[in-house]
C-alpha cells in the first residue's frame, strides 16, 4: 500500500448521480486484486471539510493502460467533489487496501450476487474469474433502471447474467435474492460472492442457512483511517465459540465469510 | 539537533527526551507498524501506541465512526488485545523500526493499572515512558470518570510509579472543569508530563430514523473542529506552569503544531491527521523546521510558551 497521486483519465456520468473516474497509476495495476479498495481524498489540498478519506472498491484494473476506475454514487459532499474532478487533473488516493480475496483452483463455478453500488468491487472479481478460466453468472440487482448504461461494461464481458429491478423498468421485476432463492438448487456447486445494502445481504444469509454453500460477502461500514489503525469499521464476527469477535472492514476484509457476520 | 540544518528541535519534558516534539496520540497510530509503509517512523519525536489494557477488550458496538463538520467522533471502546499481546508482537516490531515508543494503557480501577504496569515492567527499558489514559470519554469504566476525581488521578499515577521508573505522562480530558487540579494531583503523583486533550464528548443524530449515528450514543470529538477549545485548555495549563504539557487536539499542520507549542505546550501529537495524511507526522516536522528556519530562530525551545501573557 502506497500514498498515490494520479493523472485522472476520464470521469464519466453513465446515469443518474453514477459515475466512473478511471485513474493511471501503475502501482496499483501492479498490486491490486479483485475485493480491494482506495482511500481517496475528497476535498482540495488544505481544505477541512470533508475531513476524511472515502473508501471505495477497485472496479476495474486495465494493466495494458496502467489505468484502474472506481465506479461510484454522488451522496454526499465527498463523493461531489469526485464527480467535479476533471480529465487531467490529480487524485489524491492510497491502495490498494483490504485484504485480497483468494479464488482457489479447485472451484469451477462462481455465482456472483450483486445490489445497487455492490456491483462495483464484483465486476473486478468477474474479471478475475474469467482470466481463470471460471464459469460465471452475475446476478444483478437495481432499484430502477439507472445502472442500464453501465450494463454495456457488463455485457462486454461475455458472462451470463440476469438484470433485476424493482420497479421492473428494466430485466426482471423483482429482487436477486429472490432468483438465488428459487434457484438455489442449481447453485450447490457454486461458490457464491455477494455485495450490496444490509438487507440483501441478511436475505443471502436467510436463503443459505444450513445449505453448506460457500458465501462470501464484501462488506462496507464508515471509516477513518483505512489501514486498520483505528478500529472504527468494525463489524461482529462470530468466534466459534458461541461469541463474536469485532474484526474491522479495512483491513481483516472487506471480504467476509458470510455466515460468520453477524447483524444486530 | 537536526544534520545540516543548525536548528535544535530537541524537547525536554522532565526526563523525557525527544529529538523533535512531534508524537502521535494515542489510538491514532495504533504501534506504528502500519504507518510504517507509509514512513520512517523513527523520525517522530515517539510513537504514542493505543492504549492497552490488562486484558483483551472487545470494544463498542458499531457504527464507531460519525464524520461533523471539519471533524469526527469516534467510540471506539478501547478495542485491543492486552498488554502481553503489545509485548509479545508488537514491541519487537515496533522497536526494530528504530522508533521511540510511549505506551499507553488503560484499566478499569487502580488495581487494573498496577497490574499492567507490573506487566510493562520487563520491559520497560525498551519504552521511553509510559501514558495512563485517565480519560478515555468512550468506556462506563474508569475512563472519562477518572478526570471527574482528581483525587484517582493521583492514586492511579501514584501506583504505577512506585512499580515503574520510567517517565509517567497522564493523559487528561477536557469534559471536566479540573484539568488544573487534576494536573495538579498527577504531578503529586509522580507524573513526569501531561497530555491533553483527550476527544471531547459529543454525539449525531439521525433524523430521519431518530436514532444516534453512534452505536456508544456518544463518541469523542477530534479533529481541526476542537483545535481552538483544546489550544485554550493548553494555554492556561501551561500558564498554571505546573507539569510540562503535550498538547493535543485538531492539529492538523504544521501552522497547528507551532500554535500549540507558542501557547505552551513543550511537544505536540499529531492525532486524527494521521488518518487524513498518512504522512502528517512527517510533513508537521519537516515544517516546524522551515517555520523556524525562515523566522531565523536556532532553537525551538525559544517559541515554547511565547504567548502566555
Amino acid at each position: 500500500m502506497k500514498l498515490l497521486s494520479g493523472e485522472i483519465i476520464s470521469n464519466e456520468k453513465c446515469g443518474k448521480g453514477l459515475y466512473k473516474i478511471e485513474v493511471f497509476s501503475p502501482y496499483i495495476c501492479r498490486n491490486a486484486n479483485a475485493g480491494q479498495f482506495v482511500n481517496v481524498k475528497c476535498s482540495p489540498d488544505g481544505i477541512l471539510d470533508p475531513l476524511l478519506r472515502r473508501p471505495f472498491s477497485i472496479y476495474n484494473v486495465e494493466k495494458e493502460y496502467n489505468v484502474f476506475s472506481i465506479l461510484y454514487l454522488e451522496k454526499g459532499k465527498g463523493t461531489k467533489f469526485l464527480s467535479d474532478l476533471k480529465k487531467g487533473s490529480n487524485l489524491n488516493f492510497a491502495g490498494p487496501l483490504g485484504s485480497s480475496i483468494s479464488i482457489g483452483d479447485r472451484s469451477k463455478n462462481f455465482l456472483l450476487v450483486g445490489g445497487g453500488i455492490g456491483i462495483a468491487p464484483l465486476y473486478f472479481l468477474a474479471r478475475t474469474l474469467i482470466q481463470k478460466g471460471k464459469n460465471i453468472f452475475f446476478a444483478a440487482g437495481f432499484k430502477d433502471n439507472n445502472f442500464i448504461e453501465w450494463s454495456g461494461e457488463l455485457t462486454r464481458l461475455g458472462i451470463n447474467y440476469r438484470i433485476f429491478t424493482e420497479d421492473g423498468s428494466w430485466g426482471d421485476e423483482g429482487l436477486a435474492t429472490d432468483f438465488v432463492k428459487e434457484n438455489i438448487k442449481k447453485y450447490k456447486n457454486y461458490k457464491i460472492y455477494c455485495c450490496g445494502p444490509r438487507d440483501m445481504l441478511i436475505s443471502m444469509q436467510d436463503i443459505l442457512a444450513g445449505k453448506k454453500i460457500s458465501v462470501t460477502a464484501l462488506l462496507e461500514e464508515r471509516m477513518a483511517c483505512g489501514v486498520g489503525v483505528c478500529r472504527g469499521c468494525a463489524v461482529k464476527i462470530k468466534d466459534g465459540n458461541g461469541s463474536f469477535v469485532y474484526k474491522t472492514v479495512c483491513k481483516d476484509g472487506p471480504a467476509f465469510d458470510l455466515m460468520e457476520v453477524i447483524f444486530d | 539537533m537536526i544534520e545540516g540544518s543548525g536548528i535544535n528541535l530537541s524537547v525536554n519534558l522532565g526526563r523525557i527526551k525527544l529529538k523533535n516534539p512531534v508524537v502521535t496520540c494515542s489510538g491514532t497510530f495504533s504501534s506504528g507498524l502500519e504507518y510504517s509503509e507509509f514512513y520512517d517512523v523513527s523520525i517522530l519525536g515517539a510513537v504514542t501506541t493505543k492504549s492497552f489494557s490488562f486484558v483483551s477488550r472487545a470494544g463498542n458496538p458499531p457504527p464507531r465512526i460519525w464524520e461533523t463538520t471539519c471533524g469526527m467522533l469516534n467510540s471506539i471502546g478501547l478495542q485491543n488485545e492486552g498488554i502481553d499481546f503489545f509485548i509479545k508482537n508488537h514491541l519487537p516490531k515496533i522497536k526494530s523500526l528504530g522508533a521511540k515508543i510511549i505506551l499507553s494503557i488503560f484499566g478499569d480501577d487502580p488495581g487494573e493499572f498496577k497490574k499492567i504496569a507490573r506487566e510493562v515492567k520487563k520491559v520497560e527499558s525498551s519504552l521511553l515512558a509510559v501514558e495512563l489514559n485517565l480519560s478515555c470519554p468512550n468506556v462506563k469504566e474508569g475512563g472519562i470518570a477518572f478526570s471527574s476525581m482528581p483525587a484517582e488521578v493521583e492514586k492511579i499515577t501514584e501506583a504505577v510509579c512506585k512499580i515503574l521508573e520510567i517517565p509517567l505522562i497522564v493523559k487528561l480530558s477536557p469534559n471536566s472543569d479540573s484539568i488544573i487540579e487534576s494536573a495538579i494531583r498527577a504531578k503529586c503523583g509522580g507524573a513526569e508530563a501531561v497530555s491533553i486533550i483527550n476527544s471531547i464528548v459529543g454525539t449525531a443524530i439521525d433524523i430521519d430514523t431518530f436514532k444516534p449515528r453512534l452505536g456508544n450514543v456518544t463518541g469523542g470529538m477530534s479533529g481541526p473542529a476542537i483545535k481552538p477549545i483544546a489550544l485554550a485548555k493548553v494555554y492556561f495549563l501551561a500558564k498554571a506552569d505546573i507539569l510540562p504539557i503535550i498538547g493535543m487536539g485538531g492539529i492538523y499542520d504544521w501552522r497547528d503544531a507551532v500554535e500549540f507549542l507558542v501557547a505552551g505546550a513543550s511537544a505536540v501529537g499529531v492525532g486524527t491527521a494521521n488518518f487524513v495524511d498518512y504522512e502528517a507526522g512527517k510533513k508537521i516536522i519537516e515544517g516546524i523546521r522551515n517555520y523556524l528556519s525562515k523566522k531565523g530562530i536556532n532553537d525551538i525551545n525559544k517559541i515554547i510558551g511565547k504567548a502566555i501573557c
